[in-house]
């Protein structure tokens, strides 16, 4: 049972902008239903809660082990809850939703801008505890990463963790954001909100190992600027469920948006991407490669829409899903889209779902090379190709082995093929 | 001493169709020798078959320094040392062609750090060293995949070496180069065979003997003279050796 009293409480005292919002969150998330599988956006996706069975978290539990392979976590969230690193980067203002909106109401505005009817956005809205904003002032390089750790611990919990993300004019920045979880039964649904600025540049790459007992349901909305570009690496390894709702508007005339992301389902798990790019000004470039691997009883699926506006002129986009699929029960959909209005573009999307080629296979095997190590091989190149292409490179050899853990246990108990 | 290939009435048959039909042939250790045929006359199933690819029905015999090839998968047969250069090496996206050499060279047994020392020593030779650190055979020009090719064999040393159309697509200093790297790779310890539909190669390199092959068979085997009498006459003038 979400205990609405937590939402009413916050909203007696937050600044203005922050309790309207949450206002109005609770007010959608009242009437707003539990999506189904008869809903295309979730088909294949087996929410097997309701918000009632889980309970909000009361306060932040208990914190777990400091992450491997990032350098100094800047902030913390655990359940919700936010712990500022007060040594964090000075020329970075890292700080609670309602510090922000009490200081620069125009600013949190500005950033923190999506509603949905959406029942896990709108739950967001109401029920988020601190909610982290990180600001980046106008003509300001951050140099070291800024390395945020999101966790969700304490069982039969619903969290919402709330990031808003903002590079002033000209800014530049590279962002860390790990999502973890323990191992008791939990749901969260973390919301990223990102919004660049004319110029600026930002590298973000989300890891996420969630644990196997956790339902998760991310969010991440991004907004550029004008010439404003963006990298993104994105990870997904872990969870029953880990879903990623991911949209990204290209408002501004010369944005750009490149994506390299990867997931490996073993087990049970289902891994569920949904993409929407929206090129809206002209000049604007976009990249996208998602590769993911299934062995065992595993499902993947990845829905990509690429939208061209029809005064987005000169548009450059390209979207690509690659899919091995490395057991018999494993599955993977692939649906990518294209919904062109200006002829001004040059366009491109390809997916593939199979298992490992037979003719890399041999090719190996000419070269002396032996099944189980060829499979092993190819299984690491496919991922290297991406995990190569992680903006953050501290994360890479952690993922890496993540990835080789997942596959050679999967070799080791004759899952392949 | 054995020769370092030894065929002996190879046959070799998809379903009901046969292709190779009693094939025979000898290649001793420091050799080069060029099989040339035209097309459709069974040159890409040899290597197939010796390199021991699955779909084909074969019998006969052939012996890699005496043992047995014939009945073994393509790995082991590969680290008993024939290893084939392909007429399409295939991209590998990801795996880099300094790890995949590593691997290979771990799989036959060779120690890191002499892995490392070949590839340094034949990657200079060949000009190979930009390539290590990119994917195999990716965005490489035709010439560039047959040198890598050659590089991997220098690195993993086989005893031998089927090159299938390695000058196929090429253009002529491609050509020269390739001829190039294949006469570097001559020694002692190895022989080669270089599969091949048009003479123009031979000019570039010194072939020990050559084997003309037609419908399944070698029909006629001498020194570099026949490259030089296929020149002139084509394969038309032997074609009426096959009764
Ligand atoms: N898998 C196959 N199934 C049926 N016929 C085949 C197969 N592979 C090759 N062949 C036939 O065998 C003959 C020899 O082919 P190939 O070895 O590729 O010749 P070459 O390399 O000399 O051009 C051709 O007629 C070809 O069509
Ligand atoms: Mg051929």
């Amino acid at each position: 049972m979400l205990d609405r009293s937590i939402a009413e409480h916050r909203i007696t005292r937050e600044p203005p902008v922050l309790a309207e919002r949450r206002r109005q969150g609770l007010a959608t998330y009242e009437t707003a239903a539990m999506p189904t599988a008869a809903d295309e956006h979730w088909k294949y996706v087996d929410l097997d809660f309701t918000m009632e069975t889980q309970s909000l978290p009361a306060q932040m539990g208990a914190k777990m082990a400091p992450p491997t392979g990032v350098s100094r976590v800047s902030a913390t969230v655990v359940d919700g809850f936010v712990e500022i690193d007060p040594e964090h980067p000075g020329s970075v203002e890292i700080a609670r939703f309602d510090e922000v909106a009490r200081r620069n109401p125009e600013l949190f505005s500005a950033v923190v801008a999506s509603r949905s009817d959406d029942i896990f956005l709108a739950g967001n809205a109401a029920f988020a505890g601190d909610g982290l904003f990180i600001h980046v002032p106008r003509s300001t390089a951050v140099e070291t990463p800024i390395v945020i750790d999101i966790q969700s611990v304490s069982a039969g919990t619903i969290s919402f963790p709330h990031i808003a993300i903002s590079l002033g004019e000209n800014s530049e920045a590279s962002i860390v954001l790990i999502f973890r979880s323990s191992e008791e039964e939990l749901v969260v649904a973390p919301v990223v909100e990102t919004t660049l600025g004319d110029a600026a540049r930002l590298s973000m790459t989300s890891v996420q190992t969630w644990g196997r007992q956790t339902k998760g349901l991310g969010y991440q909305r991004v907004r550029l600027g004008r010439d404003s570009a963006m990298k993104m690496g994105e990870v997904g390894l872990g969870g029953a469920l880990g879903r990623l709702d991911l949209s990204v508007d290209l408002d501004g005339d010369g944005s750009s948006y490149l994506l390299n992301g990867l997931s490996f389902g073993d087990g049970d798990q289902v891994l569920d991407y949904r993409m929407v790019l929206n090129h809206r000004g002209r000049n604007t470039s976009s990249d996208v490669l998602l590769k993911g691997a299934v062995e065992d009883q595993a499902e993947s699926i990845f829905t990509g829409l690429l939208r061209i506006e029809e005064h987005a002129t000169n548009t450059s986009a390209f979207e690509n899903n690659r899919n091995l699929v490395l057991s018999a029960g494993a599955k993977a959909q692939s649906v990518p889209n294209l919904e062109i209005l200006c002829d001004d573009v040059v366009c491109g999307h390809g997916s593939t779902v199979g298992p490992l080629e037979e003719e890399h296979l041999y090719y190996l095997a000419s070269r002396g090379i032996g099944r189980e190590r060829a499979e092993r091989v190819l299984v690491k190149g496919f991922f290297d190709e991406v995990i190569d292409k992680l903006p953050s490179q501290s994360v890479a050899a952690p993922v890496r082995d993540e990835v080789e853990r997942k596959f050679v246990a999967a070799q080791a108990a004759g899952r392949l093929g | 001493m054995n020769p370092a290939l030894d065929v002996t009435d190879l046959r070799a048959s998809v379903g009901d169709i046969e292709i190779l039909k009693g094939l025979s042939l000898q290649v001793p250790f420091g050799e080069i020798h060029a099989i040339m045929g035209p097309n459709g006359s069974g040159k890409s199933t040899l290597c197939h078959v010796l390199a021991g690819k699955e779909a084909y029905t074969v019998s006969g015999d052939a012996r890699l320094d005496g043992e047995e090839l014939l009945g073994k998968p393509t790995d082991v047969r590969a680290r008993m040392g024939l290893m084939q250069g392909f007429q399409y090496p295939v991209e590998i996206r990801g795996v880099k062609l300094v790890d995949f050499l590593k691997e290979a060279a771990d799989e036959a047994g060779i120690d890191e750090d002499e892995a490392v020392r070949r590839i340094a020593e034949s990657g200079d030779q060949f000009d190979m060293t930009r390539f290590l650190t990119r994917s195999v055979n990716q965005d490489l020009s035709g010439g560039e995949k047959k040198r890598s090719e050659i590089f991997q064999m220098a690195v993993l040393r086989p005893k031998v070496v089927i090159l299938d159309e390695i000058d196929s697509g090429l253009d002529i200093d491609a050509v020269r180069e390739v001829a190039g790297a294949v006469e570097a790779m001559r020694s002692p310890e190895v022989g080669i065979v270089l599969i091949t539909h048009y003479s123009r190669i031979l000019r570039y390199l010194s072939a020990d003997r050559i084997h003309v092959m037609m419908e399944g068979r070698i029909i006629e085997s001498g020194g570099p003279e026949l490259a030089a009498q296929l020149e002139a006459g084509g394969y038309e003038a032997f074609r009426a050796r096959l009764t």
